[in-house]
């Protein structure tokens, strides 16, 4: 990291000569996005890693105590790779709402949807939408 | 060039920076967190606020914490919180005490020393932050923000603030980038180091804003509507702090009784939570088993509590054992339950404040907002978005603004948001949210 921020100093100190200023400036937001990235990415990563970790422990488990605590630590895991890049869930599981395009998936074998129910929840950093929630028809009665 | 300002938020736990043009339209890609934190553990925008006085150095930041820890056997500890220091009832004297023994075996400082120590530190790091930001000029206008303490004169706690600024200021002129490193500085040259800077010492100019007031600056910026009222709270590692706030001709003013304090906020939650783990880990038998269980939590906790607080519970494989703690198990708990009652009753005070003063204005609308670290708790966003009986009804806001979000951060400045709130709004303010001092 160091090495990094040295280099970046030295490409202002030589855009001051004459270059525009939309250039000179360039680099240091650019370097603030990525010190920023960087630092979510370092956590995430060390997140996604005890995920993998987990998930060997999970297809390894010889019992379903030790199964079910791998698959609970696998979750709060991957949850927290999500969290720490800013990721947030669509809808609420098993919700029956209006269908959106934007934030949802049809429902399979439905040739028109006005209602629907959240099978998986989508992802979302923001307002960008990732991934879309899974759907599926609503239930006729009411739902759970 | 425009002016820019710099706002430090010298926090229980962690020191925060940001610096933001002051004469231009607000930009999210104008904002600016500072990198305080070099090292490659830890989040780069948050430096420990810590000092550990060592046999023949003084370290500070996550060194000091990490050396501290090595030589916990040893009773020894490093000087935290030393934030709340500043609501003294006599700032100067409490100063003037000399550090326990526990934090400085030598007896050669007292707190003031310590402080200014550690100031001088942190002026440093925010220099080397700045000078690598090619966005920020050098010449900045200069604040910090600080609680409005219960009773306190912002006039004379500002002076001596920015006497401790200006000591510390000196200091780091005369040991400049070796306050920096990983191994600390030299005891003996910080002892005769310090007295002379003091000679030479300038109250530093700078403004005093409240962290109530930056945590409004920023809940309002870049919106066109925002409301007459605003309620505050602020849940950091050493405290909880509520406040409310009335916005009249462009200016804010604080509703000074309804502001409170408690002692109990991050910090005392990570107890909670290890010790709930610690009483369900019924093999841990032995004092041993216990430390190092407790020791293995700790380390744990800012994880922990993040899932706890996001999912309702958290789990932590030790020694092929699963521990699981539930949020329930801590609402359970005794000490919790009455902090949360003396939290719902002072916010109830705050809400009865707002309305008050509201009814006697037109236009009147009351928001509330939660801040730093604690702000994504559960109870805290249950207070904050509560079903109000009467009157007119509280309208929350998100801990982190829709700017935040903007595309110049990449997605990775909303999730540490909560914690640079206030050094943020603090920079964004208008000079005459300034609670005392000014631009330099
Ligand atoms: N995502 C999070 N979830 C829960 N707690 C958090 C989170 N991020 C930080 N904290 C807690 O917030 C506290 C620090 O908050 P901060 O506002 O920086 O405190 P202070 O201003 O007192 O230094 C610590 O107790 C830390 O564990
Ligand atoms: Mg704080």
């Amino acid at each position: 990291m160091p090495a990094k921020k040295k280099s970046v100093k030295r490409t202002n100190a030589s855009a001051m000569g004459k270059k525009g200023a939309a250039r000179k400036r360039a680099a240091p937001k650019a370097s603030l996005a990525n010190a920023l990235a960087e630092a979510a990415w370092a956590d995430a990563d060390k997140a996604l890693a005890e995920a993998l970790i987990e998930l060997d422990e999970f297809e390894n488990a010889r019992n379903e105590k030790a199964r079910e605590a791998a698959l609970t630590l696998l979750a709060q895991a991957l949850a927290q790779t999500a969290r720490k890049r800013g990721l947030t869930r669509i809808g609420m599981l098993g919700a029956q709402e209006a269908f959106d395009p934007q934030r949802h998936e049809p429902p399979p074998r439905a040739k028109s949807a006005k209602s629907v129910r959240i099978a998986a929840r989508g992802v979302a950093r923001g307002a960008e939408v990732l991934a879309r929630a899974r759907t599926e028809a609503p239930r006729r009665r009411s739902p759970r | 060039m425009s002016a820019w300002t710099l706002c430090i938020d010298f926090g229980t736990a962690f020191s925060k920076a940001a610096a933001a043009p002051s004469d231009l339209r607000f930009d999210p890609a104008n904002v600016r967190p500072l990198q305080l934190n070099p090292q490659p553990s830890g989040n780069p925008f948050l430096l420990d606020s810590a000092v550990f006085v060592d046999d023949a150095r003084i370290l500070f930041g996550r060194s000091a914490l990490d050396r501290a820890s090595s030589m916990a056997g040893r009773k020894r500890v490093a000087l935290q919180s030393f934030k709340t220091l500043l609501s003294a009832a006599d700032l100067e004297r409490a100063l003037d005490i000399k550090a326990p023994l526990s934090i400085d075996p030598h007896r050669a400082f007292c707190m003031r020393d310590l402080i200014v120590l550690y100031l001088a530190y942190l002026l440093a790091a925010i220099e080397r932050a700045r000078a690598a930001d090619a966005c920020i000029p050098a010449r900045i206008n200069l604040r910090y923000a600080a609680p409005a303490w219960q009773g306190g004169d912002s006039d004379a706690l500002h002076a001596v603030v920015a006497g401790l600024f200006g000591e510390a200021e000196a200091l780091r002129m005369r040991l400049g980038d070796a306050l920096l490193a990983d191994e600390g500085i030299d005891l003996a040259l910080a002892a005769t180091a310090l007295p002379r800077a003091a000679d030479e010492a300038r109250p530093r100019a700078m403004g005093l804003i409240h962290e109530a007031a930056a945590a409004a600056a920023y809940t309002s910026i870049g919106l066109d509507e925002s409301g007459s009222h605003l309620i505050v709270v602020d849940m950091g590692a050493g405290t909880t702090d509520m406040a409310v706030l009335m916005r009249a001709d462009h200016q804010m003013h604080e509703l000074a009784d309804a502001r409170v304090t408690f002692n109990q906020a991050g910090d005392f939650l990570d107890r909670l939570i290890a010790d709930r783990a610690l009483k369900s880990a019924s093999w841990a038998k032995s004092t041993a088993q216990k430390t190092a269980l407790w020791g293995d939590l700790m380390r744990a906790m800012p994880d922990l509590k993040a899932a706890m607080f996001a999912e309702g519970r958290a789990s932590r494989r030790y020694e092929r054992r699963l521990i699981n703690v539930s949020l329930r198990d801590i609402e359970r708990d005794q000490d919790f339950k009455a902090f949360l009652k003396e939290l719902q009753a002072a916010y109830a005070h705050c809400v009865a404040v707002a309305r008050g003063d509201a009814l006697l204005r037109e236009n009147a609308s009351i928001e509330a907002v939660a801040v730093g670290g604690g702000a994504g708790a559960p109870f805290i966003q249950e207070l904050i978005s509560g079903a109000t009986k009467r009157g007119p009804r509280v309208t929350p806001r998100p801990a982190t603004p829709g700017w935040a979000h903007s595309e110049v951060f990449g997605g990775n400045l909303a999730p540490v948001f909560p914690q640079l709130a206030i050094a943020i709004g603090g920079a964004l303010a208008p000079d005459n949210m300034l609670a005392a001092g000014g631009a330099a």
